[in-house]
């Protein structure tokens, strides 16, 4: 007891920009989050060393905590870290069959963090030279190669290692060091595949299939298998890694693979269906777990600065303007945008906040969609089809069901305004239905949590839950259509035996406030044509948590109607309306 | 937003890969001086199906063939030949110039990788060779006043400042643009209609440096819409570098002045802007010798 009333941690995580570090101290037989610094991350000259940065955040913990924490040789207590920086992990992944072994190669890396440059198959489109040039051009961490059920498909698993032998394939890092290939695929292939890459060129190692069969999809060991290749491979090139590696107790994870288990964690804490939304500078990763299964995909192409240009080009300047909250034209919206890519400003005006809360809505959408294939149901199984199926959802090809999703977690540059603005661009891009909880990481510390896991399981999803994500509130959004003024009838009693009750038209929205942390039981009842989840016209009851902005009535209907410029603001100060609570 | 420096400026001129370097230590060189030379691989393949065109299974292709992997080859070479029982012969030539970079025996397919392609760096900036660096190319130091801007489109090039308006706040239009500024560089104020970018492109105008443009605008020049704020390649033969950013933004009073007292005089600018990955950001350097 004695040993564990001591325990200091620091977590820290590497980003491209800075360096967060915190300090967890042990208090009352729990670990509590003590003190949260930063510093520039130091990869780039003149300071060519990654624990310089580290360095700095913790002597920063230290100027908080009032104790020596930074020693000689490193830190002076247990230390633990995942990196974001140099872009995270890059990998290209195959498989035989596009979607069956190669999606399921997919999810393996997209779940470890990996960002996806590239994608093959046996029944790829590009003709094989076009392969070969993508695989040559596109320069790896790790190559994850996938395919055949074990004691399945033979010679095209070897056609495709024989794809990479030919198109010696390059790491990102180290010209002269070997790639790193992770094969899971047919158990039976492993010897000739690890003969048909050469041994000076890749540094092949075998692991479980992820896709031993047909109808099952074993991700873990693959999983494992990147993390390792990370730590061993990828991560020992940037610069002060090698110094990095002794101080840290445990495996250097990515960050997104962090932030992963982070969320996985607490959705399996709770048993709940979640699903997450990082929207950064230039890219947009979406997490979910439904039904116990975790998914990730990463969007590189939209973000809110470098990538946010690119939400212009592929959503289209009308489905970004739609959402600002008063007119401006085509060119003011393309110029505020490229500035927003082109200088990156610190404090924005309020017209490139409402170009950036607009565009941050189709970003989250455009990574919905996106997310919506990875996280999917097994291809490739035959399913037989009764009469009962044609009611029921579980032949649908997603996983990602809003009406089941009981919470929302939001982080990232979207979410560095007002509350109402990021609730607002959550009800908005992603049309929650039902009874859902939004939460956020306005610290950016889920990550933190993550590496905290293989440590202390209890202690991280403790920290999760009371301290890193903080409650915006709880939405109760009806799906479809009326047009009677009475959509849904809200009757809330809180713990204090206060009893509200509220009707809410159709078309509106309307806060309640709720203290964060506060109860309450709701009873919802939503007029003959809505569906709060449970069917037309059924009460839901269910107990509700609060947070900044306490009970939220969004009853504009699913799915959503156009939005209309005046009501962009109407909508804000609705939501503000639930501040009272916080 | 644009930022004004006086110092000794070194380029570091370098080809992609090993190649003849022609300058020496000391020499004096002007931005049009060929550094060095040499070949880059070329990224074109062809993907030629000899099974088809042998009319043999995939796996039977490999006794027909001619060349081997590695092998140069020219355009209508025979790689593969069969004569067939009856005495009808079948030919496969190359489609292109280039060497055999892959036989796929499984698709009976083979790769042919066009020919090498030759590339050349310049000086870029006019001074002196202060180091040669063997087989890939030298550092090139003089003294100059630069300009880093914000964004850019287009490469490095080189040629006369030319001013073609009065003022910094003013925008640059069509009828400002004449034959005069045919291989000059120009210099606009807070912003350049479409019209001018189109007429200056027309006239064979270097470069136009300018405050601002409109997106739009810049996307109907370059004829795609700009993603990622990483840039350089265009082939739209002229350089556009926009020193405080996107819309009609007056260029910074200092920026202006230092280019109006240029006037005449030679200047070496680079669009090439990449904002997420390293943070470059086009420049404008004005020798001062």
């Amino acid at each position: 007891m004695g040993e564990r009333e001591e325990e200091r941690i620091i977590i820290a995580e590497i980003g491209a920009a800075n360096t967060k570090a915190i300090l967890l101290r042990a208090k009352g037989g729990s670990l509590q989050l003590e003190a949260v610094a930063e510093a520039p991350t130091t990869v780039e000259p003149p300071r060519l060393d990654v624990t310089k940065g580290i360095e700095a955040a913790v002597k920063r913990l230290e100027a908080e905590s009032g104790e020596r924490l930074w020693g000689d040789e490193g830190p002076k207590v247990k230390f633990l870290c995942s990196s974001g920086d140099a872009g995270g992990l890059h990998m290209i992944v195959a498989g035989v069959m596009g979607m069956i072994s190669r999606e399921s190669a997919e999810r393996a890396a997209l779940g470890a963090g990996a960002h996806l440059l590239d994608a093959f198959s046996k029944d790829d489109i590009r003709p094989n030279y076009i392969l070969v040039e993508a695989m040559r051009s596109n320069r790896p961490d790790i190559f994850l190669l996938a395919g055949g059920t074990d004691g399945g498909a033979v010679n095209q698993v070897l056609e495709l290692a024989t794809l990479i032998a030919k198109s010696d394939v390059r790491p990102r890092f180290g010209e002269g060091y070997k790639l790193p290939v992770i094969f899971a695929g047919n158990v039976e292939v492993r010897k000739q595949v690890s003969e048909t890459l050469r041994e000076d060129r890749y540094a092949t190692r075998a692991v479980a299939n992820v896709r031993p069969d047909i109808d099952r999809e074993n991700l873990g060991p693959a999983k494992e298998a990147i993390y390792d290749s990370y730590m061993e491979h990828v991560i020992v090139h940037a610069p002060g890694y090698d110094k990095l590696a002794h101080m840290v107790k445990g495996q250097i994870l990515p960050s997104q693979a962090a932030i992963g288990k982070a969320l996985y964690a607490y959705a399996e804490s709770r048993d709940i269906n979640l699903l997450a939304v990082d929207v950064g500078s230039a890219t947009t990763d979406i997490y979910s777990v439904y039904n116990g299964i975790f998914n990730r995909s990463l969007n590189a192409e939209v973000g809110l600065t470098y990538g946010i240009l690119n939400v212009l080009k592929i959503a289209g300047v009308d489905a970004v303007s739609r959402w600002l909250p008063y007119e401006l034209n085509e060119k003011e919206v393309r110029n505020i945008a490229a500035n927003l890519m082109a200088l990156q400003p610190e404090k924005l005006t309020p017209e490139e906040e409402a170009v950036r809360d607009a565009a941050a809505r189709e970003a989250i959408k455009l990574s919905v969609e996106l997310h919506k294939r990875i996280a999917s149901r097994l291809k490739g199984i035959v399913i037989k089809r009764t009469i009962a199926d044609t009611f029921s959802q579980s032949l649908e090809e997603t996983h990602v069901n809003m009406a089941k999703t009981q919470a929302i977690v939001a982080r990232g540059k979207a979410f560095e305004g007002l509350k109402e603005t990021s609730a607002l661009i959550l009800l908005d891009a992603l049309e929650p239905v039902g009874v859902t909880q939004i939460m956020y990481d306005p610290e950016l510390l889920v990550s933190h949590a993550g590496i905290l896991l293989d440590y202390n399981k209890d202690a991280a999803v403790k920290l999760l839950s009371d301290r890193i994500l903080k409650p915006i509130g709880t939405c109760v959004c009806p799906k479809g259509k009326t047009e009677s003024d009475g959509a849904l009838k809200i009757k809330l009693q809180r713990s204090t035996g206060l009893t509200t009750t509220e009707t809410i038209p159709f078309g509106e929205i309307k806060a309640i406030p709720l203290k964060a942390g506060e109860m309450a039981e709701l009873e919802a009842a939503p007029s003959g044509r809505l569906d709060l989840g449970r069917g037309r016209g059924k009460t839901v009851k269910s107990v509700v948590t609060g947070g900044s902005l306490g009970l939220i009535i969004d009853a504009r209907g699913r799915p959503l109607p156009p939005p209309k410029r005046d009501q962009q603001r109407k909508w804000l100060l609705a939501l503000a309306a639930g501040k009272g609570g916080a | 937003m644009s930022r004004v420096t006086q110092a000794v400026i070194r380029k570091k001129r370098m080809l992609p890969a090993a190649g003849e370097v022609f300058v020496k230590k000391g020499e004096r060189v002007s931005p049009a001086t060929t550094v060095a030379k040499g070949k880059v691989r070329n990224p074109y393949i062809e993907g030629i199906r000899l099974d088809l065109k042998l009319g043999v299974d995939a796996a039977n292709v490999k006794p027909y063939l001619l060349k081997r992997v590695g092998d140069e080859v020219k355009k209508d070479d025979v790689i593969a030949l069969r004569r067939s029982f009856l005495g009808r012969t079948k030919v496969c030539r190359a489609s292109i110039d280039g060497s055999i970079e892959a036989f796929l025996p499984t698709s009976g397919q083979l790769l042919i990788r066009g020919a090498p392609i030759a590339i050349e760096v310049k000086a870029h900036i006019p001074g002196e060779v202060i180091e040669v660096i063997p087989e890939e190319g030298a550092v090139v130091e003089t003294e100059a006043k630069s300009v880093e801007s914000v964004f850019g489109v287009g490469g490095e090039t080189h040629g006369e400042i030319m001013l073609a308006v009065e003022k910094p706040d003013e925008a640059l239009m069509e009828a400002a643009i004449e034959k005069e500024h045919r291989d000059k560089i120009i210099v606009g104020g807070s912003t350049v209609t479409l019209e001018a970018l189109r007429r200056a492109h027309e006239v064979g105008a270097r470069a136009i440096i300018v405050g601002g443009v409109d997106e739009k605008d810049l996307t109907s020049l370059l004829g795609y819409e700009l993603g990622f704020g990483i840039t350089g390649n265009e082939t739209l033969g002229m350089t556009l570098i926009l020193t405080e950013g996107f819309g009609p933004r007056p260029m910074d009073g200092e920026v202006f002045s230092l280019l109006r007292s240029f006037q005449g005089k030679l200047a070496c600018v680079d669009g090439t802007t990449q904002i997420r990955a390293r943070m470059l950001r086009p420049e404008v350097i004005l020798p001062l010798s």
